[in-house]
């Protein structure tokens, strides 16, 4: 009896779940114009003209779950009025207002003005529109201008290993962003936005530039973009120097601090684009780019880099290559660049050096075969020198030369090697009684030496000390 | 076997050097280079650059020279580890693990003495300080990059290139690079003894030498110190001296301490042991003194400069080229600094 009434009971109370579940958690339609009828099917996909398989199924659970769970799909996609709808139709205009209200001064949030800047960078030539659809393949073909989702992927959902992060911000955001910011709009709309690009989408230098050297670390994908000379309109061919700006790049600290994660290197746009919204990158040749000469001291005295490149002496410093093409391999180098670079100062330098490495080594490999390896061996060049002015045979070593000539023929003296340095040297200095300096600075040891030497010098080899010691070669 | 009698030869001192140059190469370069790859570098640059920090442009700011040195923090502390060193026990960085200087130097004893450009008799003080002060204050300021010359980068690439990795062939074969390998060749291989790179151009090596010096005149501190009495003036030591450190003059060896590394070679070769790597003596007074003679207990270990070892401690009245012009590139670099930061 008591437990078909508990298990009224239990059904009641379920039912009152259900029922304030329905009222409670109404689930939010944000699909008005049914969009989702055909596009949440599985297998919504084809294969399009240039052969790309293109995939329309939207997965419900996570569209609804996302930040724009709540958004009508036709508030971005505004040119579909009709099902069936054409490709194009559903391109998403990235310059277009958007659903959201920036609060404060009730206007509709857009891209506008990094569109007006990115129109005048080197990048804008007009394909930013194609930002939801479109074909990548055509778009390569048709351009190497990056459109805007070329750098930006404008996933619809938080990365799973940042999601954590977001919800714990976007729960405190009312503490920090909520100070300034009071009002249920910025709150729910407006902060969740920021807090996602800040947390979602932030990215650091290595992530910026990673970007940036997916296309500039190519050189074959960008030698056929014809570069526009900013006064004249003059197209020409890319020269080395920028085609592999980012391999000369990856040489200089500015790269190698941020690779081994240090934030004090510079990234891409650190340089060329600092202002603003960071898309008006232009040529150096432009007097409105940061790169240009005119402007460099400033750029880089930016962001508590070179402060001191302000200063006019420092004008120098601030014309340092920093896509030098010396650093290059010279196989990436054309011929006639080849040319060009024999002008360098480095080039200079090697053909100054070269030979005497030939020399060098031509003369240390008859060496190795041929050479005695015995008594004193000098080197060839400077070896002379080097007896005068370091081992100490000053006086008589030049005088010892000419009267050397004179005796060239003169009979080896094979005299023991062990007596003649102690005779030599008077052996009571090694035990001397008498401390003051140079006792007797050999007048007549120094005669003695002299006679010696005239007869060493020319047969160094026969140097009588040095074949007790180890010579090691 | 000529090869083998020869590195029996060498004294069991400098195997032992040779050894450890040999144990930091692979230590700190090429494939392996697992010293650096502790704090996530794979080569010498970045945070563990040693010779870019202390660069003077002009009107450089405090706040400047502390960028500086937060960028390369791991370099600037390896850096201060290797003078403090230097200061009490002498140059043992650049003479025992320092592998850029000590792979040029174990390349060129590889090789004959013959087939040898003799660096060590030039005027090496004066030539290593000019230079210094160029690359500090003059290279800065012309916008030549400290990275174009450096011997940092050309050692450890060479490497990389000899393993056969991308990034060190790329090096090798860039102007630079080969200007770089040519001065390798040039101040290394073939120079005699194989450390004039160390001798001329290495700032590191050139502030490790002041350092040296100034550590010099401390008696507990280790240098290579001659006892003049004990010496034949053989000139052994001055010969195998890799440094050019050693000059004979009136036939006792005199050590210049802003070049000597502490090397230990001239030690090792000296057979009448009057040469020792070693602190001053404790007593300049003689202990005890018999029938006029003077007798100290420890030998008297000295540190020798070159007058006074001349006759009545003058130096012969000529002018000293190195010396003056030295002495102008240093008074224009301190007017130079002191115009920039203290004027402007």
């Amino acid at each position: 009896m008591h437990y078909t009434s508990f298990f009224r009971y239990f059904l009641a109370v379920l039912f009152c779940y259900y029922a304030l579940s329905i009222v409670v958690a109404e689930p939010r339609k944000p699909d008005p114009d049914g969009c989702l009828t055909c596009h949440s099917l599985p297998g919504l996909q084809w294969i399009d003209e240039q052969g790309m398989w293109r995939v329309a199924t939207i997965n419900q659970d996570h569209y609804y779950s996302s930040l724009h769970g709540s958004v009508p799909c036709r508030d971005c996609h505004r040119k579909i009025t009709d099902y069936p709808h054409k490709v194009e139709n559903g391109y998403v205009d990235c310059s277009e207002s958007c659903h959201v209200e920036e609060p404060s001064e009730g206007e509709a949030f857009t891209h506008k003005p990094m569109m007006e800047e990115y129109d005048e960078s080197a990048h804008g030539q007009g394909w930013y529109k194609d930002f939801a659809g479109g074909n990548r393949l055509k778009e390569l073909d048709e351009s190497r201008s990056p459109s805007c989702r070329f750098c930006h992927d404008n996933a619809a959902y938080i990365a799973a290993d940042k999601a954590e992060l977001f919800k714990e911000s976007f729960a405190h955001s009312d503490m920090e962003c909520g100070k300034c910011h009071v009002g249920e709009v910025w709150m729910t709309q407006m902060g969740g936005h920021i807090l996602r690009r800040f947390i979602g989408n932030r990215m650091n230098k290595n992530d910026s530039n990673a970007i940036c050297l997916d296309c500039h670390n190519d050189p074959e994908f960008l030698k056929d973009i014809e570069l526009e000379d900013p006064d004249s309109g003059e197209k020409h061919q890319p020269d080395n120097r920028w085609l592999n700006a980012g391999e000369s790049y990856q040489r200089m600290l500015h790269s190698r601090l941020l690779v081994v994660g240090v934030e004090d290197g510079a990234s891409c746009i650190d340089c060329h684009a600092p202002n603003g919204l960071h898309h008006k990158i232009l040529r150096d040749e432009d007097e409105a780019s940061t790169t240009h000469p005119d402007n460099l001291p400033e750029t880089c005295s930016a962001s508590g880099c070179h402060g001191y490149s302000k200063i006019p002496e420092n004008h120098d410093f601030t014309m340092t290559d920093m896509h030098d093409v010396d650093l290059l391999s010279m196989s990436l180098l054309t011929s006639k660049e080849l040319q060009e670079h024999l002008d360098s100062i480095w080039s200079k330098l090697s053909i100054l050096i070269l030979p005497i490495i030939i020399i060098m080594t031509i003369g240390s490999v008859i060496w190795a075969f041929t050479g005695k390896n015995r008594g004193l061996i000098m080197a060839i060049l400077g070896g002379e020198h080097f007896q005068v002015y370091m081992a100490g045979k000053k006086p008589s070593a030049k005088k010892g030369a000419k009267s050397g000539k004179e005796t060239k023929r003169a009979p080896r003296q094979r005299t023991s090697t062990t007596s003649r340095p102690t005779n030599n040297k008077p052996p009571a200095d090694a035990t001397s009684e008498n401390p003051p300096k140079n006792p007797e600075p050999d007048p007549s040891t120094g005669s003695k030496q002299h006679a010696e030497n005239s007869s060493e010098s020319s047969e160094p080899q026969e140097n009588p000390t040095d074949t007790q010691g180890s010579d090691n070669a | 076997m000529r090869v083998i009698d020869n590195l029996k030869a060498i004294p069991a001192m400098q195997k032992y050097r040779y050894f450890l140059i040999a144990l930091s190469s692979i230590a700190f370069l090429g494939p392996l280079a697992f010293l650096p790859q502790l704090v996530g570098n794979d080569d010498l640059c970045g945070v563990l650059c040693m010779r870019r920090f202390y660069l003077y442009f002009p009107g450089m700011s405090w706040d400047d020279l502390f960028m500086h040195i937060t960028v390369a923090w791991i370099g600037v502390i390896a850096f201060c580890l290797i003078l403090l060193t230097t200061f009490f026990f002498g140059r043992i960085w650049c003479g025992y693990l320092c592998p850029v200087g000590g792979l040029a130097e174990l390349g060129s004893r590889m090789l004959n003495d013959r087939w040898k450009i003799e660096f060590r008799s030039l005027p090496q003080v004066q030539i290593r300080y000019s230079y210094l002060a160029a690359y500090i204050v003059l290279m800065p300021a012309l916008g030549i990059s400290a990275c174009t010359l450096c011997n940092f980068i050309t050692i450890p690439r060479l490497i990389e290139a000899l393993s056969g990795e991308y990034r060190g062939i790329v090096y090798i074969l860039s102007t630079v690079g080969l200007v770089n390998l040519g001065l390798l060749f040039l101040l290394g291989f073939f120079a005699s003894k194989g450390r004039a790179y160390c001798q001329f151009l290495c700032p590191i090596g050139a502030a490790d030498g002041l350092v040296n010096k100034l550590g010099s005149k401390f008696r507990w501190a280790r240098r290579i110190r001659v006892e003049k009495e004990r010496c034949t003036g053989c000139n052994i030591c001055a010969r195998n001296c890799m440094c050019g450190a050693i000059k004979m003059v009136n036939r006792v060896p005199v050590v210049e301490q802003t070049s000597c590394m502490s090397c230990h070679e001239c030690v090792d070769v000296c057979a009448w042991n009057a040469i020792e790597w070693t602190t001053g003596p404790r007593d300049k007074q003689p202990r005890k003194i018999k029938r006029g003679v003077e007798i100290f207990p420890e030998p008297s270990w000295q540190l020798l400069s070159e007058p006074d070892m001349l006759e009545n401690n003058v130096v012969p009245a000529r002018i000293h080229w190195g010396r003056l012009v030295n002495g102008l590139i240093f008074s224009s670099v301190i007017g130079y600094i002191a115009y920039y930061s203290l004027l402007m």
